[in-house]
Parts: structure tokens; C-alpha cells; sequence
């Protein structure tokens, strides 16, 4: 049978968006649909690589082309045509492919949910489905309601499943990221009617952004940055994520941290930097300031926190600084270092938060001081968050090492001695991994109780997965790297 | 002509008053069962429905339209100066209007018969709905504002007919009170603008623009206007009745309030405002004031566009303080409002399509909301917000039929509420210039709204449920409840929440089927209009 002819996205859709409701719909087998679902996923996401090495991707123009590309009329009026319009690039694909991975990973880490499983199970599937959405997408309507729908879900997960204080967790997480939307979708809706564009295709704005100059285009690149920039998110407004992921339960942290961060820096990417790329180079100085700023402050924070969780959650702060500094470097290198950083920090935060939540329910805190050498009666656990922090911190034959290596290339690149700040924050970000690994793995045993018992099978196999990720594309990065160049901008052509 | 010729046209009005005669003859003879006339309101609004659609031309009812063709959206300057004229507009509303008296007759069917009064409301509801389809219609402003009074005398008399609790009599009267005040301002402002034109047919005032010699007048006239039509609307500052009448009548008569007749007041303003608006720019030469001494500019772009901003912020802020659910809901419908107005003051086919989308959602939105307010009501649960705790668990259907009207309230997408603030707000962003700063206070505050809606989610499928057993009882002398079954809410009512869920949803997937219509009827309304 030959697949290539399938409408393939359109089929993942439906699929996720089948086995979602079943989810909800099914009780007690809730699990075993969503681990159903995920399986399908992934096979219908082996599908769309069989393909990409056919895609116009690598050409030597620059304007963006795709693969699996689908277009049906949606809403048709006199001044808005709105088009049912998919299509991936090697960028999109490479988020696809992490969506899948964290899914399964997260559907099997949380396999004993036992408050309201077919809710929960139900939950993280939209979560995925939304997420999936927004990397195809290619109709500003419909990216803003795939957009919107990762918000509901997750909004429910901190709310129902979370810690003590989830109730304000959930509000504030609901509040900045929706207060950002809008001011993305006036920036989107902007790009269009000032742009001229004949339909909310990204094609259509693409070819008619091209001759926008003046302020406009600037105003509207800066709205856009900001509206994807909480979720990245940039400091100053970073302030819902260490609550959000201390408040939400673990699959939530997970699902947050490597699914919901990185649809920020895919809207960047996609709707900003590709459609305006001559602004970019305009209003850099700006960007790279807030990069430069998010990369010290969310590591010297990390260094201050007592909380394992909450000090995850800072250093994600961190490592997205990175990413946004070498998307706004607007090179070749810069983009795919930053869609590869992307990637790895997806599943290396998944796989630390997971550790996190396994180590709250073992010793029953994640005061980092008060618990010392659980290597001791938990070696697995121990080994797992050890494979997950040495790869935070960028070992090499680890995922993040070839991404982090190459964004500071291409800053190397482009700024020649301000990469000393992103060294001095990656610096520090190896200082409070191996402070924290020191006091909790190793040294004299201290805080475990007697009960204290290693990882549970479903938690140790959904975190078994992610550290197999972390090593397969720690030593074969060009795995990543030959997809994500199938795409004009992140291609070296010429 | 002959005598057919000339009524045909005017089947769905006949029909609804047929509706309400049969009721009170039936009510004469001694039939006490609720369900009859309900059945007969139902089915009656139901047929002027299906005609309504014919006219717009759908294509299965097309045949049926009794309307030629011919007279729909002619525009009239040229003809003369009738007192009433068929525009596609105004069968929109005309359907948007059938739809919340529909909605409300059929649930109300679930109330018990022993309450008193079941012909009255429906024989009220009848007479309302045929003032707002005399609305729909009408091309004069004294017809227009006589069709409102006709709904409006019928609404008084609807919050007030249990005369069972003092607070709804109290609310009556107020209702009363300040819709007689609101009626003598506009009719004062429609004799004002009489002087001026020395007519008062929307189409030859429109025609005749600011082209007259008294400038004064004409803008005397439209401010008593804007402030009159303020009140039926419920613009702030013009709202403080709204709030204490939605609480105060029976929920189902709030809903049909909210829902339904409150929108004649925003048909009224897109009839009465779209000339003015057009005809006092910054540019327009037409501009009596743009010559002399005095500039206004567009001064009622400006008057309007802060009244809309205004009231979406006020209505939205006061919602957020309020603790119960009624109360709340009555605020986010004067905010609802105030993004109506955005397409008036725009005034571009895109931005009245836009409004216009938004009032067939929010009827939907509204009209279901209180609806369930009343079945909850109905369940023993007291109107505070903290009193709907744990709802989710103790009925799961309900909650979330409730929970898609607050989304789709909200604005989050794959309801027919997001479909309709995307475009309403996308038109302010296409006309560019200053208007897109209405496009960001209406994002904003539909983002404030996302506070309150989302509170009573919480409430509802966060917080654990009181201990306390729920007591199914009715009113203060209810007997052994009859026939109101499916857990208490009545097949009725169950089945009318069931249904709006469907129609937000369905058109919030699939809106081109009701967009299309509604462009083209906008673009109509643009040219021809008044």
C-alpha cells in the first residue's frame, strides 16, 4: 500500500481526537485506550518520516514549503477566508515526534492514576492532541484554537490533580498565558489585515508580510514575541511557571514542561522569525537582552531553591533562554540548535520531573537538604535522576550536549564574546545540578524511611523511556538534525 | 394586490399572534395543563421559524418563502417612505429572536400546572415576540419604537405575573418605571428629529444625511436616543435596572429577557445609529459640523465606542464581585453588550456580521445559561455560587452542558462563542486605524471574563459537594410533583439544554452555515439600509 498518498495529518487528528473522547467515555479501561491511542500515534508519526526525505524541504529559495500539506475551505466571507490548512516541516516534525514520545511516556508513567483516571487519562490525550495541532496548523484560526485547547486541559490538570495551593496555580497559569494569547492573536490578526494577506493561510501571509516596512511590522514582531514569549517563558514574565509546576501533579509538570514551553518557541519560530525575518534583524538587541536575562536569572534562581521540583522548573527558565537566544541569532545553526534544544530539553525535563514526583512519593518531601543518600536504597531512581541531571547539564554523549554546543556556535557566530554569558549560565547550571546530586544521591544516608521502596514498574518504565531517548540521541544527534534541516530556514543551502 | 398578496408577507407575525389567541381562547374554556400551551407557543413559533428561514433562503425551506423576492432589501429612498420593509437583516434577527422564545416555551413546558398562571406566560411571551418580529421589520421610527413598546409592555408584565414573591414584584415595577422613562426619552428624541428632517422614515433620513439646516436638533435627537435605547440594551451607565430585574423575575422569564428581547434593542441601534455613524466622520462632507464653527467629527463613533468600551469593562468587573450565580450571569450580559455595540460603531459589513453572529451566540449562550439556573433551581440549590459545589458530581450531564455555555460565554474555541468574538474582533482589527484599540479592550475583557466563568467551573468540578442530602422541592405549596421526570428537570427543559449545548458546539465547528447568510445580510444591510 503506499502511504505516501494519505492525508496523513488529517488521520492524526482524528485519530487523537477519537481516542480522546473514548478516554473520557470508557471508565476503568480509560488507560488502556489512551495507551491504544499513543501506540497509534506513534505508528501514524513513523508514518509521516517515512515520507520527509521526499518533502520540498531543502531547496535553495527561502520560502517555506511542506510536506503533507492539506488545504480545505473552512469559513469563506467577502474579507476573511479561513482554510482547514495542515502541513509540517522538519521543524514541526521534530515537535511532533517529542509530542508522541512524552505521551506515551506520560501515559504510562501515570498508569496507577487512581483519582478519576478516565478524566486524567482523558486530559493529558487533549493536552497531546492540542499540542499536535499547533504543529501542523497552517491557518492562523486554526493554530489559535489548537492554541487554546493545551490551555483547558492543563488548566483542569493543576486545578483537580494538583498540590495544596492548586486552585491559584491553576488561575495564574490560566490568566498569563491567556492574557498572552490575545495579545497574539491581535498581533496574528494584525499581520494579515495590514499585510493585505488573501487568506489566514501561513502561505498566503508569508508572500504578503514580505512587503510590510516601517513601525508596523516591528509593533507587530514585538506583540508576537510576547504573546508566545510568556509561554517560553522570558523573564519577567516567568512567575506562573515555578507555581504552576509545584502545584501540578507530576504527569502535568511533565506534560508543561515538554509539550507546553515548546509551543512558544514553535509559535516564534513559525509565525514570527519565518514570516518577518528582515524585522527580526531589527529588533534583536531586544531579544537577545530578555534571552540574556532569562538565562542568568532562571539559573541563579535555581541555585537558591530547596525544592527539587521548583528548582527543575527554574532551569527550564534557563535552558528556554537558550533556545530563544539562538532563534533570535536568525542563522541556520542558530534555528536548528534551538529546535534540537527544544527536543532535548522535552524529554531531559520530562524525565527530572518525573524523577521529582517519584522521589516526593518515596521520602514524602522534595526539601532538597532534609533527604541525603537515597543511592543507597534506591539505586534505580538515584541512576534515573542522575541520567537526567548530567544531561540538563549538557555531559556530552547526552541529548542536550550536541544542542547546547551548537547554539553556542552559532552565538559564537553571531555575537563572538557575549557567549560568555550563556557559558557562565550553563556555568552554573552544572553547579546546582552536581550541589544537588551531591547532597541528595550521594553522602551519608539521611530522611529515608523505612518503608522507602525503589521505583514502581509503570513510573520506572515511563522513566526508562525517556532516559533511553536521552542516550540514543545523545550519541546519534544527526538522527534530529537530517529532519529538522527539512526546512528552507534551518537548511544550509548555498 | 389582493388581501393575500399583501398578507403573506407577514406569516410568521400572524401566525405568532394565532399563537396567543388560541392560548387565551384555551385558557377561557378551562384548560389547565401546561403542556398545551406550551405546545401550541412551541409549535407556532416553530412554523414562523421555518418561514423566517425560507425568506432568508436556505435552500430545503426556500419554496416556502412567502415573501417575493423582489422586496427584500430594495432600497427604499428611491421607493418612498413605508412604515415597514423586508431586509435579509432583519430576517437574521427575526430568526435570532423565533429562536430564544423557542427555547424558553419549550423548557418552561416542565414547570408543574399547579403554578399559576401557565397561559398568561405563554400568551406574554407570544405578544413579546411578535413586538420583536414588528421589530425585525420595521423601516420607521415611530413603528420601530411602537414594536419595542409592544415587547416591552408584555415583559413588564411577564417578570412580575407569579405574584408569588415580593422580589419579583419589586422588580417589575422598577422594570416598569424605568422602561416608561427610557420610552418618553426616545420618543422625545424621535419628535426632535422629526423637526429636523420633517419626517421620521429611517431610509429618507439616512438619505438625507446631515444635509439640513439644523444640526442642533439632530444632534439632540440622536443623544436622547442613544440614552433611551441605552436602557433597553443595558449600556453603562444605563444598566443599574438590569441586574436587580434579571434576579428578581422567575429564571425562565430572565432567561427570555437576556436572551431574547434584550437583542431588539441592538436591532434598534443598528437600524437607527447606522446612518448617523456613516454620515458623521472626520472626512464626510455630508457633515453638518464639519463646516462651521464647531467640529465634531465622528462624534457618535466616538460617543458609542466609549459607551461600548465602558460598559463590556463595567459589566465584566462588577460579574467578577458578584456571589451569586444569577447576579453574575446578568452582569456578563451587559458586557456581552458592550462587544455587540462594537459593530455599530465600526460600521462595516464585517463588523455588523460580526455583531450580528455575536447576538445569535449570545442568545444561545444566555438563554441556556439562565435555563439552567432555572433547572437547578428546580433541584433545591440555593442562588449563591458556593451552593452549586460539587454539581459536577452529583449531575455530571448538567454540569457539563452548563460548563460548555460558560466556555462558549468565555470565548474558548469549538464553541460558537469563539467563533463569533474571532470574527467580530478580527472585523475591528481589518478596519484598522483606532478601532483596533476596540479589539483589545474586547480580548481583554473577555480575558477578565475568563475569571468568573472559570470560578464557577471550579466551583462546580473542584470543590467537594456539602454533605448535606439535596431536597427536590419546588414552590413554597408544592404537592407531589407531576411528570417532571429525568432527574427532576423536566424532559422539557433537559431536552432544550441538551439541545443549545449541540448548537454551540455544532456552529462552533461548522459556522460557515449560519456565516454566509449573515455576510450577505449585512452587505445588504450596508447598502440598502437605513
Amino acid at each position: 500500500m503506499d502511504f505516501s498518498t494519505l492525508p496523513i495529518i488529517p488521520i492524526t487528528l482524528g485519530t487523537l481526537a477519537a481516542g480522546t473522547v473514548l478516554t473520557f467515555a470508557s471508565g476503568r479501561w480509560a488507560r488502556w485506550v489512551a495507551l491504544a491511542t499513543s501506540v497509534v500515534f506513534l505508528l501514524e508519526i513513523g508514518l509521516m518520516f517515512l515520507g520527509y526525505t521526499s518533502w520540498p524541504g531543502r531547496s535553495s529559495s527561502l520560502v517555506p514549503q511542506f510536506g503533507e500539506y492539506q488545504s480545505y475551505p473552512w469559513i469563506s466571507l467577502s474579507w476573511l477566508q479561513i482554510n482547514f490548512t495542515v502541513g509540517i516541516d522538519g521543524i514541526s516534525l521534530i515537535l511532533i515526534l517529542l509530542t508522541g514520545f512524552l505521551q506515551i511516556a506520560t501515559v504510562v508513567y501515570t498508569w496507577n492514576e487512581t483519582k478519576r483516571p478516565s478524566a486524567w487519562f482523558g486530559l493529558v490525550l487533549m493536552t497531546c492532541l492540542g499540542s499536535f495541532g499547533v504543529f501542523v496548523s497552517l491557518d492562523i484560526l486554526l493554530f489559535f484554537l489548537f492554541w487554546e485547547t493545551v490551555l483547558v486541559p492543563m488548566f483542569f490538570i493543576i486545578g483537580y490533580w494538583g498540590g495544596p495551593n492548586r486552585r491559584y496555580a491553576a488561575l495564574k497559569f490560566f490568566v498569563y498565558t491567556h492574557v498572552a494569547s490575545i495579545v497574539m492573536l491581535i498581533g496574528l490578526l494584525a499581520l494579515v489585515f495590514y499585510s493585505g494577506a488573501s487568506s489566514f493561510d501561513f502561505s498566503s501571509i508569508y508572500a504578503a508580510a514580505q512587503g510590510l516596512t516601517g513601525i508596523v511590522p516591528v509593533v507587530l514582531f514585538l506583540s508576537l514575541f510576547f504573546g508566545f514569549g510568556v509561554k517560553f517563558p522570558i523573564v519577567p514574565f516567568h512567575t506562573w511557571l515555578p507555581d504552576a509546576h509545584v502545584e501540578a501533579p507530576t504527569g502535568g509538570s511533565v506534560l508543561l514542561a515538554g509539550l507546553l514551553l515548546k509551543l512558544g518557541g514553535y509559535g516564534l519560530i513559525r509565525w514570527a522569525v519565518i514570516i518577518l525575518p528582515t524585522t527580526l534583524t531589527q529588533v534583536d538587541p531586544i531579544l537577545f537582552f530578555v534571552a540574556f536575562l532569562s538565562i542568568v536569572w532562571g539559573a541563579v534562581l535555581s541555585l537558591s531553591q530547596r525544592d527539587l521540583k521548583r528548582m527543575i522548573a527554574y532551569s527550564s527558565i534557563n535552558h528556554m533562554g537558550i533556545v530563544l537566544l539562538a532563534i533570535s541569532l536568525n542563522s541556520a545553526l542558530g534555528l536548528t540548535a534551538a529546535v534540537l534544544l527544544m527536543f532535548a530539553h522535552g524529554v531531559v525535563s520530562a524525565l527530572l520531573f518525573m524523577g521529582a514526583g517519584t522521589f516526593h512519593h518515596t521520602y514524602g518531601t522534595r526539601d532538597i537538604p532534609s533527604v541525603g543518600g537515597i543511592n543507597s536504597r534506591t539505586p534505580i531512581l538515584a541512576s534515573l535522576i542522575m541520567i537526567g541531571s548530567l544531561a540538563s547539564l549538557g555531559l556530552p554523549a547526552l541529548i542536550s550536549f550536541p544542542a547546547e554546543f551548537a547554539a553556542l556556535l552559532a552565538t559564537w557566530d553571531g555575537l563572538t564574546y557575549l557567549v560568555l554569558i550563556p557559558l557562565i549560565g550553563l556555568v552554573v547550571t552544572a553547579a546546582f545540578y552536581i550541589w544537588m546530586m551531591q547532597r541528595v544521591l550521594f553522602g551519608p544516608p539521611k530522611g529515608i524511611p523505612n518503608d522507602a521502596h525503589d521505583v514502581p514498574p509503570a513510573e520506572g518504565l515511563g522513566m526508562g523511556m525517556l532516559a533511553a531517548l536521552t542516550v540514543i540521541f545523545g550519541v546519534l544527534p544527526f538522527l534530529l538534525v537530517n529532519v529538522i534541516t527539512m526546512s528552507p530556514i534551518t537548511g544550509w543551502h548555498g | 394586490m389582493t388581501f393575500a398578496d399583501f398578507a403573506l408577507p407577514f406569516l410568521p407575525e400572524i401566525l405568532v399572534l394565532v399563537g396567543v389567541l388560541l392560548v387565551l381562547i384555551l385558557d377561557v374554556l378551562g384548560v389547565k395543563r401546561i403542556e398545551v400551551f406550551g405546545s401550541i407557543t412551541v409549535g407556532a413559533t416553530l412554523l414562523a421559524l421555518l418561514f423566517v428561514i425560507a425568506d432568508l433562503g436556505f435552500l430545503p425551506f426556500a419554496a416556502l418563502s412567502t415573501v417575493p423576492a423582489g422586496q427584500i432589501d430594495i432600497s427604499l429612498a428611491v421607493v418612498g417612505t413605508p412604515l415597514y420593509s423586508f431586509t435579509s437583516l432583519g430576517f437574521v434577527f427575526q430568526a435570532i429572536f423565533l429562536s430564544a422564545t423557542l427555547l424558553v416555551s419549550l423548557a418552561s413546558m416542565s414547570r408543574p400546572s399547579y403554578e399559576k398562571g401557565a397561559a398568561v406566560f405563554y400568551a406574554l411571551v407570544g405578544m413579546a415576540t411578535l413586538g420583536m418580529l414588528l421589530v425585525g421589520i420595521a423601516s420607521d421610527l415611530i413603528f420601530l419604537l411602537l414594536a419595542i413598546e409592544v415587547t416591552a409592555i408584555s415583559t413588564y408584565l411577564l417578570v412580575g405575573y407569579t405574584r408569588r414573591d415580593p422580589r419579583s414584584l419589586e422588580a417589575a415595577m422598577k422594570f416598569y418605571v424605568i422602561g416608561a422613562l427610557s420610552t418618553v426619552i426616545s420618543f422625545f428624541g424621535a419628535s426632535l428629529l422629526f423637526g429636523a428632517y420633517g419626517s421620521t422614515n429611517l431610509y429618507y433620513i439616512r438619505s438625507v444625511g446631515g444635509a439640513v439646516g439644523y444640526p442642533t436638533l439632530i444632534l439632540l435627537g440622536y443623544g436622547l436616543l442613544i440614552a433611551g435605547l441605552a436602557f433597553k440594551v443595558t449600556l453603562v451607565p444605563f444598566h443599574a435596572w438590569a441586574v436587580d430585574v434579571y434576579d428578581g423575575a422567575p429564571s425562565d422569564v430572565s432567561a427570555f429577557l437576556a436572551g431574547g428581547t434584550k437583542k431588539i434593542g441592538l436591532f434598534a441601534f443598528f437600524l437607527v445609529f447606522l446612518g448617523p455613524v456613516l454620515f458623521f466622520t472626520t472626512t464626510g462632507t455630508s457633515n453638518p459640523f464639519n463646516a462651521g464653527v464647531l467640529n465634531t467629527g465622528p462624534i457618535f463613533q466616538i460617543v458609542l465606542g466609549v459607551l461600548a468600551v465602558v460598559t463590556m469593562t463595567v459589566g465584566n468587573v462588577l460579574a467578577l464581585m458578584q456571589k451569586e450565580m444569577k447576579r453574575m450571569l446578568a452582569y456578563s450580559s451587559i458586557s456581552q453588550v458592550g462587544y455587540m455595540m462594537i459593530g455599530i460603531v465600526i460600521a462595516t459589513s464585517p463588523a455588523i456580521a460580526g455583531a450580528t453572529l455575536q447576538i445569535f451566540s449570545h442568545t444561545f449562550m444566555k438563554t441556556g445559561a439562565f435555563l439552567v439556573v432555572a433547572a437547578v433551581a428546580s433541584l433545591g440549590i440555593g442562588p449563591l455560587i458556593s451552593d452549586w459545589k460539587g454539581l459536577g458530581q452529583r449531575r455530571p450531564w448538567l454540569s457539563v452542558a452548563f460548563a460548555l455555555i460558560l466556555l462558549s460565554l468565555a470565548g474558548v474555541p469549538l464553541t460558537v462563542g469563539f467563533v463569533s468574538k474571532f470574527v467580530l474582533f478580527s472585523s475591528a482589527v481589518q478596519a484598522q486605524g483606532y478601532f483596533i484599540w476596540l479589539a483589545v479592550a474586547g480580548l481583554l475583557n473577555s480575558a477578565i471574563s475568563v475569571f468568573y466563568y472559570g470560578r464557577v467551573l471550579k466551583v462546580m468540578f473542584f470543590d467537594a459537594p456539602d454533605p448535606v442530602v439535596e431536597v427536590p422541592a419546588a414552590g413554597p405549596t408544592a404537592p407531589a410533583p407531576e411528570r417532571i421526570p429525568v432527574g427532576g428537570l423536566g424532559y422539557a427543559r433537559a431536552s432544550t439544554i441538551a439541545l443549545i449545548a449541540v448548537v454551540i458546539v455544532t456552529f462552533g465547528i461548522f459556522p460557515q452555515v449560519i456565516l454566509g447568510p449573515i455576510q450577505s445580510a449585512a452587505q445588504h444591510f450596508l447598502i440598502a439600509g437605513p
